[in-house]
């Protein structure tokens, strides 16, 4: 077999911060390769030299022995590269034969040739084994379906290259192993598979060879037989992970801080209750629409909530989030993009942005920049935030779990006493993941209470000192930690036992 | 003279201080106008530029486009610019004031015209005496009328009066009154029309007065541009009819804007007074000539225009002294 | 060999200083100093004493209004009835502070014998009246400042449609009070304000013994020390205050704003009223200019040259990017363009087609400059 895609010491640093250094890989044609790493390792720098999106700082890339140095995206699907992406790149307006043919409608007299279009479409989508109409509209599609229509493009465009990036996210299960079929087919075609995944056992499963990207860097590579699970964590996280969480390193005291008591508003709360000590972190588990973001928005003061109280160290709550804030509140919520950060602005001022009061100075609130400048990097150094220069570097350039410390450093800035996390680790590779686990434990044994709301449930048993369970608006049920059981707690969630 | 020897003049002038060592042979006139969008100063614009251009003189010329603020930072620019004199035709006699007084502490003489300043007292001021202007026309119109009429008959005048905030309208009603009065024994009492200075109003009002008075002998309207208006409350009822025709009124206005041309050249009007737009721009030119002659930075004077009625009578001889007609010779009218 | 990496190495970085000038806070104005430098040959009268001293006291004004746009820009808002409280709080000002008023003229006027009489207004006789004149027109304006903020900030409408209806109800306003006519006799010290020189300089040589006035030029002005004051607060306010933070904040996301805790209701409002205030003390300057209080002072293209200098300096019309610098710059160089097309002796029509133009150019470099600086980010 002879090499499709080749990088050599291929390269590329943003703001001084190598993404991706010195890479040398080789890609054989027809191989199905693995590509594995944590959020922020370089996996997304080197899809994006790939696609033409960035260019490299150093290196070079060779596509079937010829020097490739793509300036466009253009460019990769004119070599024959396909991307299959989380967000898709369809129109959803267009029939699924209108958005194979987006870039050369074939015509016949001036005219579009729909007859050739839709003989040839119909021809793709049985190849891929995707029963539907080439004029159905593509909004009118499941998300696996889009999918397929996706490879069907791909294929379309003759692609020899396939680059899948994370694509099971929003597929259920059954979507999965036609995917994983329709893959298999691409592979027995003879074509190249590049397969990123924090599915683990899905890469494992899929390809036949592995690489392993960490801090840039190509730490681990190999066939796909000499690779196990536990090796692939290892090599990306660069040492054993004795458990995924860290142990708990102090335990909840017995004042409660913050209490809500039978909270209800019509058709989103039925009189909840919960309590949170000083030092406790409660799990509030739930499944789709059991009310617990919706909880959480009513304890920070965003939502409307017809009965019941919240205080917080025995004095009730003012309403809205500001007066809340300032009792020592706070919330980071489950979308940190629309809700949780200033993706233009630099870290230094999405640190600041919480706390800035506190640094004004006189009564015209003149900031003190370097009071603010050193606290930030304090912050920075606190979190092990990933970034080169904090007053100019804009957030939107770090990876997912660096973005995650800053919404929470933003609040530590303020000192809360109340920490109330939706989702903290959704789109959180396992080493960030680690980190802010750690960091929950550390808010936590500094004596501030913590309500975790999390749809996994290992995460919750892992890091909880009590889970709450709620289900369709209502708590059914709290266990203390040693009576943790995965099963009970889904009894729960799932109302087959009462409380 | 090209753009460039254009700028070369203007900055020697602007080195050697006031331009008046040139003389008036080649002076550097500034003409800042409030805007072209009406007929009225497309022909005022027209004749400034082409006499002054046509006497060797070179022309700055500064659209305000309606805008005071921006025609007080044109006439400055040109001052800047070190012209020998302004002719100002401003957006209105407050700002007119101002400008002028800013002319004025440069050392730049400057004329006003068409719309005087609210004071009168600085400045070359050309000013229209809309009372003399109306009067001729009446006057005309009183005397087809009495001429028409069996002896002895009173006859009943009709007056459209402006809005009489409007020193204008003041000033044009009191020589529509003046006519008449020269032969009070022959006419009822005027019945007045108000108008605002605006159509719909002046349509309500003189239906409400027709109605009530058919029998109309002579209209005067103090605006031309009512007219379009006037019709349309006269047709339907069989008064608005050519000379010669039975049931015709005598009909004046003011102004002498395109329309009245045609409608007195079609029979339907007998006369408009019509400020003089071309003796005033003369006047304004020949006064800033003369004081940059002189050499005097603050000539104040103020020139009236009597004006001047276009007649059926005289339509032959007059016409093209008449802005309005010069503009519906050009096509102004023809779509 | 050596002397090849060296050379390279000085090729690049004089690129990368090339985009340093692209991208640093006074672009615009050596983009300015280049215009005036390439024109200055052309256009001999532009570099001459009079034509800068007109260039400087144009700017003023124009600053003092565009300051407040920033603010609202800065929250990626727009304030269209900017014009319109020009207008009418020249009006307000003049009816309040006349000295004297002519019946034929005002008679009409809804505020006539209410507010306005003959002897003037109610300030008109006062010494120190003006100032309280001009407290009032803040005070209105802050009113309709407030009014557009809270349409903005409580409902929730979209500022664009808010400050439209501002500017159409206002500025019908302006003209109903005084049946659209101009407010005269304005008091001296408050024209003083519009157009008072401190100092003035004569350029060149004392040969005869009195020097022509044509030739002595205001340098100095109290236009000139309001705006730079009005500028100066605003950049402090803007780029080092804790308010300034939330105003970008807002800009960037408002809805993080609003979940860390950030009063975003409050500063919206403030935002609007500091953009109408601004405009209220323009109208000072500009009806102080005219002497007198006129209805139709900022109408027309008036907010094409507020909202045009605003962008032109770099401020960004999506929000979350302003800059006071930026925008002193963007009005420097905005009076500079009107200027020289003045001075070319181009219609007005030419003169709003090239001004058009140049707002459209400033918006691509703007694109260009965020691109550049994305990928500088690489």
């Amino acid at each position: 077999m002879s090499a499709l895609l080749r990088f050599e010491s291929l390269s590329k640093a943003w703001f001084g911060v190598p993404a991706v250094s010195d890479l040398t890989l080789e890609i054989a044609e027809g191989a199905a390769l693995g590509l594995i790493g944590q959020n922020g390792a370089g996996k997304s720098t080197l899809m994006n030299m790939i696609g033409g999106v960035v260019e490299p700082t150093a290196g070079r890339m060779l596509w079937r022995g010829e020097p490739y140095a793509p300036a466009r995206p253009a460019d990769a699907t004119a070599a024959g590269i396909a991307f299959i992406h989380q967000e898709l790149n369809l129109f959803t307006n267009l029939s699924v034969a209108e958005n194979l043919y987006i870039d050369g409608f074939p015509t016949r007299l001036g005219m579009i040739d729909r007859r050739a279009i839709r003989a040839r479409t119909e021809e793709i989508l049985a190849r891929l084994d995707l029963a539907v109409s080439p004029d159905t509209i593509v909004g009118e599609l499941s998300p696996g379906e889009r999918q397929l229509v996706e490879i069907a493009k791909a294929l379309h465009n003759e692609a020899r290259l396939v680059i899948f990036d994370e694509p099971t996210t929003s597929l259920t299960p059954r979507e999965t192993q036609r995917l994983f079929d329709v893959i298999g087919r691409l592979k027995a075609q003879g074509r190249t598979i590049i397969y990123i995944s924090h599915i683990l056992s899905d890469v494992a499963r899929l390809c036949d060879a592995i690489a392993v990207l960490r801090d840039g860097l190509l730490v681990d590579s190999g066939p796909a037989e000499a690779f196990d699970v536990p090796r692939m964590i290892r090599s990306m996280i660069g040492r054993d992970l004795d458990g995924l969480f860290p142990p708990r390193t102090a335990a909840p005291g017995p004042t409660p801080l913050l209490e809500a008591r039978g909270l209800t508003q019509p058709g989103v709360l039925e009189d909840v209750t919960v309590t949170v000590h000083a030092g406790e972190v409660v799990g509030l588990f739930g499944l789709m629409g059991a009310g617990r973001t919706e909880l959480a928005r009513i304890l920070f003061g965003l939502d409307p909530v017809e009965a019941g109280e919240i205080r917080l160290d025995g004095a009730p709550l003012p309403a809205g989030p500001r007066g809340r804030i300032a009792r020592g509140l706070a919330f980071v919520t489950e979308n940190r993009r629309e809700e949780g950060l200033m993706m233009e602005a630099s870290i230094m001022d999405n640190l600041g942005l919480v706390s800035i009061r506190d640094f004004g100075r006189g009564p015209a609130g003149l900031i003190d920049r370097d009071a603010l400048a050193a606290r930030a990097e304090e912050a920075r150094r606190d979190l092990s935030i990933k970034a080169g220069d904090i007053g100019r570097q804009p957030v939107k350039a770090l990876s997912g779990g660096n973005q995650q410390k800053v919404v929470i450093g933003k609040w530590l800035m303020s000192a809360p006493r109340v920490f109330i996390l939706d989702e903290p680790t959704r789109g959180v590779d396992v080493g960030a993941k680690f980190e802010i686990y750690a960091l929950i434990d550390r808010i936590a044994a500094a004596g501030s209470g913590i309500l975790l709301i999390s749809s996994e449930i290992e995460e919750l048993m892992g890091m909880a000192d009590r889970i709450v369970v709620m289900s369709r608006g209502e708590t059914t049920g709290a266990l203390a930690r040693r009576d943790f059981d995965r099963e009970r707690i889904l009894r729960m969630a799932f109302r087959e036992t009462a409380a | 003279m090209t753009r460039t020897k254009l700028l070369a003049a203007a900055a020697t002038a602007a080195l050697i201080g006031v331009g008046s060592a040139g003389g008036a042979q080649a002076a550097t006139i500034c003409f800042a106008f409030q805007d072209l969008e009406t007929e009225f100063w497309i022909a005022g614009h027209k004749a400034i530029t082409t006499t002054l251009t046509e006497a060797g003189h070179t022309v700055i010329e500064r659209n305000a486009n309606e805008d005071a603020n921006r025609q007080f930072e044109q006439v400055r620019d040109c001052i800047a610019q070190g012209v020998d004199g302004i002719i100002l035709i401003p957006q209105d006699g407050e700002s007119a004031v101002t400008i002028v007084a800013e002319a004025q502490d440069n050392d730049v003489p400057i004329a006003v015209f068409n719309r005087p300043p609210s004071d009168l007292s600085r400045g070359i001021v050309v000013v229209a005496d809309n009372a003399a202007i109306a009067e001729q026309a009446v006057d005309y119109l009183v005397e087809e009328a009495l001429a028409a009429a069996p002896a002895g008959e009173t006859l009943t005048p009709l007056i459209v009066v402006g809005d009489l905030g409007d020193p204008n309208a003041v000033g044009r009603k009191e020589g529509f009154y003046a006519a008449i009065e020269k032969h009070a024994d022959r006419f009822a009492t005027p019945i007045e029309v108000a108008s605002e200075w605006d159509a719909a109003t002046a349509l309500a009002n003189l239906e409400a007065a027709v109605t009530a008075n058919p029998d109309i002998d002579l209209l005067f309207t103090s605006s031309d541009f009512l007219f379009p208006t006037i019709r349309s409350v006269l047709e339907p009822r069989g008064m608005w009819k050519r000379r010669g025709e039975e049931g015709h009124v005598l009909m004046g206005g003011l102004d002498g804007d395109a329309t009245a041309c045609q409608l007195i050249k079609e029979g339907y009007v007998d006369a408009t007074g019509v400020q003089d737009l071309y003796f005033e721009a003369e006047s304004a030119m020949d006064a800033i000539l003369a004081a940059i002659e002189a050499g005097e930075a603050q000539p104040n004077q103020v020139i009236e225009d009597p004006g001047f009625a276009l007649t059926a009578a005289n339509l032959g001889e007059r016409e093209m002294d008449m802005w309005g007609c010069v503009l519906l010779s050009e096509g102004f009218l023809r779509n | 060999m050596h002397s090849t990496v060296k050379a390279a190495k000085t090729k690049r970085s004089l690129g990368a200083r090339a985009a340093d000038v692209f991208l640093s806070d006074y672009f615009v104005l050596y983009m300015s100093l280049a215009y005036v430098a390439v024109l200055a040959p052309f256009l001999p009268v532009l570099l001459a004493p009079a034509n800068l001293s007109n260039v400087l006291s144009n700017m003023w004004p124009l600053l003092v209004v565009a300051v407040g746009q920033t603010f609202v820009l800065a929250i990626a808002g727009i304030d269209l009835s900017q014009g319109a409280v020009v207008g009418l709080t020249s009006v307000v000002g003049a009816m309040l502070i006349a000295t004297m008023a002519d019946p034929v003229v005002l008679a009409n006027a809804p505020v006539w014998g209410l507010v306005l009489t003959e002897s003037g207004g109610p300030f008109g006789q006062m010494e120190w009246g003006f100032l309280l004149g001009i407290a009032v027109m803040v005070a209105v304006a802050a009113a309709i400042g407030a009014a557009n903020g809270a349409s903005v900030a409580v409902f929730g409408m979209p500022p664009f449609m808010v400050t439209l209806v501002g500017l159409i109800s206002v500025g019908a306003l302006a003209i109903y009070l005084t049946q659209s006519e101009n407010i005269r006799h304005l008091p001296d010290a408050y024209v003083m304000l519009g157009k008072g020189d401190i100092a003035s300089v004569h350029l060149g040589p004392k040969d005869t013994p009195q020097i022509p006035r044509r030739q002595i030029h205001s340098f100095v002005t109290y236009p000139m020390l309001i705006a730079i004051a009005v500028a100066l607060l605003a950049h402090l306010l803007l780029a080092k205050t804790v308010f300034g933070k939330w105003v970008l904040a807002i800009g960037v996301n408002r809805k993080a704003a609003e979940l860390s805790g950030v009063p975003v209701r409050r500063v919206v409002v403030l935002v609007f009223v500091i953009s109408a205030v601004c405009a209220a003390l323009a109208a000072v300057l500009y009806s102080a200019r005219l002497e007198a209080g006129r209805p139709t002072l900022g109408e027309g293209n008036f907010l094409l040259d507020v909202i045009g200098a605003v962008v032109i300096g770099g401020t960004s019309l999506f929000g979350g990017k302003a800059k006071i610098v930026w925008t002193v710059f963007g009005v420097l160089f905005f009076v500079l363009l009107s200027n020289t097309l003045n001075l070319m002796n181009l219609s007005s029509f030419q003169i709003d087609m090239v001004k058009g133009g140049v707002i459209l150019a400033a918006a691509l470099l703007d694109v260009l400059r965020t691109r550049l600086m994305r990928e500088r980010m690489r």
